[in-house]
């Protein structure tokens, strides 16, 4: 398939390997952050570390949205999904993510009406049909995925439909970052910008990385060769001594974004003053909920959710993996207690989720395969 | 893995959770829904919100993520 099949050519994947062996300085340990889950999923399905010289290191960032949901909006959802007469949808990952007591999967065996959908247009459909049902959607995802509940809610209002609602977890890219960027936990060189959130928001909102920190930015695609161009563009930017935000995506991604996207995110959304994320804690302004105009179709206006946070399983430490501060397999539990088919933790759930790519793909260990 | 959407599994990106799009081919277009019928590469067709990429025509490619064309690819090769 043509913007694929040209992305994955092994060839041409080792000779940018061996610019990106030229463009290193020995010596000098490198640390880049892949911002997006699913870059995080392509390094490991394809093995694009094992290309890289010992000393870059990529880390894994807190772009999975799965994995950032706090327990405590879990439990909201569920709490949602047990009110008689509704029927909760969701996508099918956020099924397994455990809240303080079970996951949506175990509501459901209990009796609750939940289901999976592919979009948020599939909840819509779903109430149409069942207009003596309250049908809620639990939304998650970054400015990629809140087009499509934006564009779902101005379809449900122009429809005159009042069975319909949603619970609204969307998340922004920006602010998370920030708050990396201050802990004085991490040092980061530069990030491997997310390829899809940013054809709807450009790339203009990552310019502060290098204006206010000094730290390149490269937009990048998901196929390995993407990945292995953006991580030379990082370190050529390190080697001649510049910062900025570069777009090797741009056969995707406009400069300035998706601006009938933005206007519609603008309508239908609006900003919390704060919102919890798993292992980042609470972060201003990082998180939407539905604006005024469409505050009837907010579900947490309409029903009763407890509301209340729930701190993490103290074996968890999903924090300091969604941080990049320790790797998966450095986690206590790792592949042991917590596992895709057990998983204690929302990064082991997600196949986006950093243990879970570790895990699927055989990362047990800090031993990299030689090439 | 959990057996209940083949999308989630390990060998594919999770396009509905994980913020990651698809490209689609467009079959038809219905301006009055502003809606799409689209392919993806395996073959399977579905109804795609345009509202956003508009304007739309048979023969383009798409980035399409939950239901929704985020960026219009232009005509495919």
């Amino acid at each position: 398939m043509r913007f694929v099949d040209e992305f994955r050519d092994a060839e041409l994947g080792r000779a940018v390997a061996g610019e990106i062996l030229t463009a290193v300085e020995p010596g000098r340990h490198y640390k880049v952050m892949e911002v997006c889950g699913g870059h995080t999923h392509s390094i490991y399905k394809y093995g694009v570390d094992d290309l890289l010289p010992e000393n870059v290191e990529l880390v894994h960032g807190p772009g999975c949205p799965v994995c950032v949901i706090p327990m405590g909006r879990v439990d909201d959802g569920i709490a949602v999904a047990q009110k008689p007469g509704v029927i909760f949808t969701c996508f099918g990952d956020m099924l397994r993510i455990p809240g303080s007591d079970g996951t949506l999967l175990d509501a459901k065996a209990a009796g609750a009406d939940i289901r999976m959908v592919y979009s948020p247009l599939d909840a819509l459909r779903i109430a149409r049909e069942h207009p003596d049902r309250e049908v809620v959607f639990f939304a998650i995802g970054f400015e990629t995925t809140a087009p499509s509940t934006a564009l779902t809610l101005k379809r449900a209002k122009q429809e005159g439909l009042t069975n319909f609602s949603c619970v609204c977890n969307h998340v922004t890219i920006v602010p998370p970052l920030r708050a990396l960027l201050e802990s004085p936990d991490l040092r980061l060189d530069g990030f491997i910008g997310p390829g899809h959130v940013s054809t709807v928001v450009g790339a203009r909102p990552f310019s502060f990385i290098p204006a206010d920190y000094g730290k390149p930015v490269v937009i990048a695609g998901f196929e390995p060769l993407d990945i292995l161009q953006a991580i030379h563009m990082i370190l050529r930017q390190l080697a001649e001594g510049r910062s900025g935000v570069e777009n090797q995506y741009s056969r995707v991604v406009p400069w300035e974004g998706n601006l009938k996207a933005l206007e519609v995110l603008a309508e239908v959304f609006e900003l919390r003053p704060h919102f919890e994320w798993r292992g980042l804690g609470f972060i201003s302004q990082s998180a939407l909920k539905l604006s005024a105009a469409y505050a009837d179709f907010d579900a947490e206006l309409r029903f009763d959710t407890p509301g209340v946070r729930v701190a993490d399983p103290k074996a968890c430490q999903c924090g300091e993996v969604l941080k990049g501060v320790i790797k998966p397999f450095e986690c206590k539990v790792f592949g042991t207690a917590c596992t895709p088919e057990h998983a204690i933790g929302t990064c082991m759930v997600s196949p986006e989720g950093a243990c879970a790519a570790y895990y699927n793909y055989g990362r047990f260990a800090r031993e990299r395969e030689v090439v | 893995m959990s057996g209940l959407a083949p999308h989630c599994g390990p060998d594919e990106h999770c396009i509905t959770c994980g913020d990651e799009a698809e490209p689609m081919r467009v079959v038809g277009v219905d301006t009055a829904l502003r809606l799409a019928l689209c392919e993806d590469g395996s073959g399977s067709r579905r109804s795609v919100e345009i509202e956003l990429v508009e304007p739309v025509s048979a023969g383009d490619r798409l980035l399409v993520h939950a239901d929704v064309a985020l960026t219009n690819l232009g005509e495919s090769a």
